[in-house]
């Protein structure tokens, strides 16, 4: 087993940081993004970017309540987020155990 | 979000080039530990600061009915302790509670006060009980004694219990169970005696419990 069978989306320090944090939560729940900005530590830039790429993937949802300054932004991972996490840690798993 | 803030932010976003199973294993344990320990409710601390209100209210009522021979009740000044002391804990569980779902929105927010309808049913249900025995002539020993001290114990505990079974938090079931059995045990210690009983147990179980909590989260 290699480390080609991790999931590439999950598989980056920043966005497993993301998907960790968010799983943490019970099942339905979100997490603005400034609390989550501040527990991962990223730029917001840095964060949109990385956020993005797992939306586009389907693993977490992103929704903007309000408009200008008082809009903000909650992120929630998707079942299929969950799924992907629950996939990588199995297989994760496997490849320690096997080195 | 705001795309203006870091337009370079793509060039500087890390890829997982070499980044090594071993340490991913290690930053996931780390960030789930962290982030359970951020929306955790109650704290490790939350739980020591109620511990010790109980034990301060219960102890405060118990200090101002020992020794009573024939059983007459607690004091009003005990009673105001009682209450502030119970103030305390509220003012706690509050603040706790905010900085847990800080930023936190959906399905378990929108229950939370859904859950709490059980629970505040079954400590009122004691004050009911309470009316419903003085109206039948039962003494003071039990309507002001035994009831108000291990009634709520029994109820409030029965109902958790209820409540984690649905949830197979076994945990919460276990501390549930312990509850009820400080309650019902402490209600053979009498009058006076069952307010030093139940606010010693429940405060040592609460410390176990967060003790417990605690070194569960390490394991």
């Amino acid at each position: 087993m290699t480390a080609d069978l991790l999931d590439p989306l999950i598989h980056v320090p920043a966005r497993l940081r993301i998907v960790a944090t968010l799983a943490a939560l019970p099942d339905g729940d979100a997490l603005s993004f400034t609390r989550l900005q501040k527990l991962i530590g990223l730029t917001p830039g840095n964060l949109i970017t990385h956020l993005r790429k797992l939306e586009h993937a389907g693993y977490l949802s992103t929704e903007k309540n309000g408009s200008g300054v008082a809009s903000h932004t909650s992120v929630a991972l998707s079942n299929r987020g969950r799924a992907a996490l629950d996939a990588y840690t199995a297989a994760l798993r496997d490849l320690i155990a096997g080195l | 979000m705001n795309e203006e803030q870091d337009k370079d932010a793509k060039a500087t976003v890390d890829e997982g080039g070499g980044f090594d199973p071993r340490a991913a294993a290690r930053l996931l344990e780390q960030t789930t530990r962290r982030a359970k320990r951020q929306f955790e409710f109650p704290s490790p601390l939350l739980s020591l600061i109620q511990a010790a209100a109980l034990l301060a209210a219960y102890g405060a009522i118990w200090l101002s009915v020992r020794g009573q021979n024939p059983y007459s009740g607690p004091s009003g000044t005990a009673l105001l302790e009682l209450y502030a002391f119970v103030g305390v804990a509220a003012v706690a569980v509050g603040l706790d509670g905010r900085r847990a779902r800080a930023g936190v929105s959906g399905r378990s927010s929108q229950q939370g006060w859904m859950r709490a309808i059980p629970f505040m049913a079954a400590f009122l249900v004691v004050y009911v009980l309470m009316g419903a025995l003085r109206f039948d002539g039962f003494s003071t020993a039990i309507v002001y004694g035994i009831i108000p001290a291990a009634g709520p114990l029994i109820t409030v505990g029965a109902a958790a219990a209820g409540y984690a079974a649905a949830r197979n938090d076994w945990q919460m079931l276990g501390f549930a169970i312990a509850v009820v059995a400080v309650g019902a045990g402490s209600a053979f210690a009498g009058p006076s005696g069952v307010w030093g009983v139940a606010g010693v147990c429940l405060c040592a179980l609460v410390v176990c419990s967060a003790i417990a909590k605690a070194w569960l989260r390490r394991a």
